[in-house]
């Protein structure tokens, strides 16, 4: 029996079914969700839960291997970024994609220029046409023939808005839009959107951040280690819930907390300064314990870790190993002195992705494993064997390159190559991100043992409930410092929330 | 994200077989045989050993150029160190009044100096390898023009010309040199910390360095032991052919790194093997003979160098690509 | 149109020069300043018979160099162009002299120097050679093809027509300056208010944002390097048609002399950025320096350690200039 007898239009878009794989690794699993024109639609999830795959593929960059993507009702192909912006969709991505030497009106029009005859440039008629996209937005502060490399990041990103407008973009995808915003900047952003909105232009705005989901958006889709968990309408949930919806347990259950005993400071850092970044810090870690360093995207603390470590050394501040203090100035001078970091991209900062899982299980170790400077090929192969039995990676060989493991596997190693050298304090960056819940037990579990055995551990994570269910201790950074310590029992994912975001920090905002 | 098991497919042909060195290897006894039944002089011990003197001057420099392309670097500036060191050597002897052997160290010490420049700019400015070793390409070479304004130096002491001319054991001399550069070399390569150090900064050089690998110090010295070699090889040189010219070395980098590309040596970094660069070398001076012995002239010879540097690259490229997507 | 909005703007040529670097202003300056200089010291060097000599000998220098200026701020490299050049040289030549017309003695190396470079650049596009490794092969190609064809025979007997830069265009524009000003001229604009010039300019600077943008980087790639080619061929024909006896050799130093001057001109190593007005500037400059050294009895064969210390304090100061400018950045 036919029910409607009017039917309403359909969604501006409407993804269904989406699956998409990459060797080694599961990234979409079946996710539909739809955006109204005129909507302002949350996409939330963790590291890794998929989220800039699903972007990618709805702005044309890579196809699908299951699932269609439809606009106004027809269902389309996408080859190419080009066909997407054809069809009307336009992504910001957070790494801002500018010329630095051009002006504002050639990067707007870039790859579409109007042009005259001869393939000349019409210049009068680019930049009348930038003159109109910066009036439709009400910004009146920003010329047109203004070179984009002397503008700040939040100019720069409204230049990245008007080129995707002068695409005549009906869908604005936007990625992690503030992460690098100053306050006022954030203020104007949102006022664009809203005009945007207002006039119909669908958005789909990705944010770790609760508050902005809560202040702009109408509806919130989570997603969990690809797979779509949920839609909700934002006046009728709250963060508890969403938080809920991203983790998918209660956080007792996931994160078995074991005791162990606590002992002297093995860190501690003092008025630390490395210019932007890290502006300030202090902090200490004692043996035994786990220290988790929380915040948001940006606030500085893989640059602190790194500070530490030695990669891009502090200029000022006082560090202290077990009560000694050091001046760390290389990453082979934290290691001798018995600190180990594991970094946040392993692809790029962890592995040697084309070497084999035994010579990278070897890397940090290559001093003590060698005389007068000659590889004791017996003791490393009996380092890698060791390390791949204690923490279960599953290789077909120690010669398998390890560019081709799965990422909890590679994690694994890169975390194998510094347990080699029996580390006092281990820095964690992000070790769970973008891995499957199996090797990320492990890894909780093999963070236990080690602090049972007396490592102090720091743990740097943007998973909330990760950071809450480990740590002894919670520290939060924002903007560079630091500026609320939580004991484990305070810490609340309401208290550190707020102190990660700063203000009063109301997680619970009125959808505008 | 669901992580599927990663377990490559079985072998069917054993990896040894299959890697470039051993088909350089094969295809160089090949040339071996081809060359040898067009020309009855080819194969002779006295010419094969003659031919490994003629080789020494490139095979000193191609060692160390490996480190440096293996490192994911470049050294265009070896054949200009060359001349200014032939330079040095000569003028430091007759115009500074140096005793000879002092004026060999000098000579070989400056090649060591002038590498630690193109080092030092290359790790602490950061000024990219290609760019600073085409300026010191010209810089060297215009000392060494500028300083001898031309005119060459001879007249060296009979025992000066052992080294490029005499023999040991009936071997000549440079080339139990160059046998010896070649077993350190290998050996470093292959079994040391510093040898494994170089693969890693050419595959991932981030993750070397947040792996606490010394990566600047390393580089350091492998541009440096480039230049020195190069000093070596221009007392090999002046010894060999009993003068002293500004014009020594012109067009080394290209035999250099037409050598290591073709022995397997990836161009972009990371893999490479000093045995690979041997076969490299052995298979174009072979070739340069081979050409000399029906008649083809000098200059035409590198004409074939070209293309052997642009088609090795082009195979090499195409093997790793294939590699890479398949088991 | 909001009133606040910008200023009005002038004409494109206008703001072209507005937005000239300082670079190109420094280049300016230290022309003048070397030419008082030297002038100072020996006054021989400012006769009008030696600044012409510096300028049209050399034109073709500035001409090569504007196509190694697009060359490296696409993000490339090229040192085939010497050998290039001097095979052009000869083929214009030994066509004269066997004779075919003189246009098409001219025409012939353009067409072979287009062709010959547009296939380094499609194999290094396209093929994924870096370009160091393809143009050193072509290099030597290059090199030892003209000496085992020619054997390094002179040419002589030219045809007086042959001598397309003795032509003096009205009697007072010789043809060098005109073709080396009007080719930078030319070239200045195409670069700067073409969407294919600026295609140079955002594959040198940001390929990824250039592709996701449209633009092809390999097509831009094989464009840059055949008008490198029509450049180079220009510039062979200038040079041969100055000289009585062509020498079919590879004139020695050549490529370094135009690398030396797109890269003292502002054009960055690093891709994305210059101008070719610099270059030309820049190889006017070399070529002052070098007529300086005699006048001043400084060796002439101290010219490539000049220019080798060019090259490595241009690119110093570069890098060193983007770090501060980075660090300066943050916020």
């Amino acid at each position: 029996m036919n029910v409607s007898a009017i039917s309403a239009p359909p969604p501006l878009l409407e993804v269904r079914g989406l699956e998409k794989s990459f060797p080694g690794v599961r990234a979409l699993s079946g996710v539909s969700f739809s955006v109204a024109a005129g909507e302002i639609h949350a996409l939330l999830g963790e590291n890794g839960a998929g989220k800039s795959t699903l972007i990618k593929i709805v702005s044309g960059v890579f196809s699908q291997n299951a699932g269609e993507i439809l606009i106004d009702g027809v269902e389309q192909n996408f080859h190419s970024p080009e066909d997407a912006r054809r069809a009307g969709v336009a992504t910001i991505y957070q790494e801002l994609l500018l010329f630095p030497e051009l002006t504002v009106a050639e990067n707007i029009f870039m790859g579409h220029a109007p042009r005259r005859l001869a393939g000349r440039l019409d210049w009068r008629e680019m930049r009348e046409r930038a003159e109109r996209l910066l009036e439709s937005l009400e910004i009146h502060d920003l010329a047109a023939d203004r070179v984009v490399g002397a503008l700040s990041v939040g100019n720069r990103q409204r230049v990245e808005i008007l080129r995707a407008l002068s695409y005549d973009a009906r869908l604005l995808i936007m990625d992690e839009p503030t992460a690098a915003l100053t306050e006022p900047d954030v203020v104007r952003l949102f006022k664009i959107v809203r005009l945007l909105k207002a006039r119909g232009v669908g958005i789909i705005y990705i944010s770790h951040r609760l508050d902005e989901i809560f202040t702009l958006a109408d509806r919130v889709t989570v997603l969990r280690d690809g797979a779509y968990v949920g839609t909700r309408d934002v006046a009728r949930t709250d963060p508890g819930e969403l938080v809920q919806m991203m983790v998918g347990r209660t956080i007792e259950n996931l994160f078995p907390k074991v005791e162990a005993p606590i002992g002297a400071p093995v860190l501690e850092v003092a008025d630390l300064v490395r210019r932007p970044t890290t502006r300030g810090v202090s902090l200490s870690v004692r043996s035994g314990e786990i220290v988790g360093l929380a915040g948001l995207v940006g606030s500085g603390r893989s640059e602190l870790a790194q500070a530490i470590f030695g990669v891009t050394p502090a200029e000022s501040g006082a560090i202290r190993i077990a009560g000694e203090p050091v001046v760390i100035r290389s990453p082979g001078q934290a290691r001798d002195l018995g600190i180990a970091y594991v970094p946040e991209d392993r692809g790029t900062q962890g592995l040697v992705r084309p070497m084999s899982v035994l010579q990278n299980f070897s890397l940090a170790a290559l001093g003590s494993l060698s005389r007068f400077g000659f590889i004791d090929r017996a003791a490393e192969r009996r380092l890698a064997e060791t390390g791949v039995a204690q923490l279960s990676v599953k290789t077909s060989s120690l010669e398998q390159v390890a560019g081709r493991l799965s990422g909890g596997n590679q994690q694994k190693i890169v975390l194998g190559k510094w347990l080699a050298n029996n580390p006092r304090l281990l820095i964690l960056d992000e070790p769970t991100r973008g891995i499957d819940v199996g090797a990320k037990a492990e890894i909780h579990r093999i963070m236990g043992d080690l602090a049972r055995q007396g490592v102090a551990i720091l743990l740097i994570s943007s998973e909330l409930p990760e950071v809450l269910g480990m740590s002894d201790r919670v520290l939060v950074m924002r903007e560079g410092r630091f500026v609320a310590e939580f004991a484990r029992a305070e810490a609340t994912p309401e208290a550190v929330g707020a102190a990660m975001m700063g203000g009063s920090g109301t997680l619970r905002g009125a959808a505008a | 994200m669901t992580s599927l098991a990663a377990a490559p497919p079985e072998r069917r042909v054993p990896r040894w077989l299959a890697r470039h060195e051993t088909l350089l290897a094969a295809v160089l006894i090949v040339a071996l045989a081809i060359l040898g039944a067009l020309n009855n002089r080819f194969l002779t011990l006295d010419n094969l050993l003659n031919q490994g003197r003629l080789m020494t001057e490139v095979g000193l420099i191609a060692l160390p150029m490996t480190f440096v392309i293996i490192t994911g670097g470049i050294d265009l500036s070896v054949g200009s160190v060359v001349g200014l060191c032939a330079i040095a050597l000569g003028y430091s002897w007759k115009n500074l009044g140096f005793p000879l052997p002092a004026a060999i160290a000098f000579a070989i010490a400056l090649g060591a100096i002038c590498g630690f420049i193109n080092g030092f700019f290359i790790t602490r400015v950061k000024v990219p390898p290609l760019i600073m070793t085409i300026a010191t390409l010209a810089l060297y070479r215009g000392f060494a023009e500028g300083i001898s304004q031309a005119h060459s130096v001879r007249g060296y002491p009979e025992w000066f010309y052992f080294m490029g001319q005499g023999e040991l054991f009936g071997v000549p001399t440079q080339l139990w040199l160059l046998v010896a550069a070649i077993v350190i070399a290998g050996v470093a390569l292959d079994r040391t910390t510093f040898g494994r150090s170089l693969y890693a900064i050419g595959a991932n050089e981030t993750a070397a360095r947040f792996s606490g690998l010394p990566v600047d110090r390393i580089k350091l010295v492998v541009y440096t032991l480039s230049g020195l070699m190069a000093g070596v090889s221009a007392y090999v040189l002046v010894s060999r052919v009993t003068t002293t010219r500004s014009d020594m070395g012109i067009g080394y980098e290209l035999d250099v790194i037409a050598a290591v590309v073709l022995g397997g040596t990836s161009i972009f970094g990371g893999s490479g093997t000093i045995w690979g660069t041997v076969v490299g070398l052995v298979m174009i001076q072979l070739l340069k003979d081979g050409l000399a012995l029906t008649g083809v002239k000098g200059d035409a010879t590198i004409v074939v160098i070209g293309t052997v540097l642009i088609a090795s690259t082009l195979l090499a490229s195409s093997l790793q690509k294939r590699r890479d997507v398949g088991g | 149109m909001s009133a606040i909005a910008m200023e009005t703007r002038a004409a494109p040529r206008a703001s072209l020069l507005r937005r000239l670097s300082s670079q190109e202003v420094l280049l300016a300056i230290a022309i003048v300043v070397l030419a008082l200089v030297v002038g100072a010291i020996n006054p021989r060097f400012l006769a009008t018979r030696n600044l012409s000599d510096i300028l049209l000998g050399n034109a073709y220098v500035a001409v090569a160099a504007i196509g190694m200026s697009m060359v490296i701020i696409s993000g490339n490299i090229d040192i085939s162009v010497g050998a290039l050049i001097g095979v052009l040289a000869t083929i214009s030549g030994s066509m004269a002299v066997a004779g075919y017309s003189i246009a098409l003695a001219w025409l012939v190396p353009v067409l072979v120097g287009i062709a010959v470079m547009a296939l380094q650049g499609a194999v290094i596009a396209y093929l994924r050679i870096p370009a160091i490794v393809v143009t050193l092969g072509m290099l030597s190609i290059l090199k030892g093809g003209l000496i085992s064809v020619t054997g390094g025979k002179w040419i002589t007997d030219l045809p007086d027509s042959f001598h397309l830069a003795d032509i003096e265009l009205f009697d007072i524009l010789p043809m060098p300056v005109l073709i080396m000003v009007g080719a930078t001229i030319l070239a200045a604009l195409w670069m700067r208010y073409t969407a294919q010039g600026r295609a140079i300019y955002a594959t040198g600077g940001n390929p990824e944002a250039a592709r996701l943008c449209g633009i092809s980087p390999q097509v831009t790639v094989v464009m840059v390097f055949a008008l490198h080619g029509l450049f180079a061929g220009i510039a062979a024909l200038l040079f041969a048609t100055q000289l009585k006896v062509i020498q079919s050799t590879v004139p020695p130093n050549l490529e370094l002399t135009i690398i030396t001057a797109a890269v003292v001109g502002g054009v960055s190593i690093l891709g994305g950025v210059g101008t070719v007005i610099g270059s030309t500037l820049a190889a006017i400059l070399i070529a002052e320096i070098a007529s300086a050294l005699v006048f001043v009895s400084i060796s002439p064969y101290w010219i490539r350690a000049v220019q080798g210390g060019l090259i490595l304090l241009t690119v110093v100061a570069d890098i060193v200039r983007r770090q501060r400018r980075v660090a300066g950045d943050s916020r």
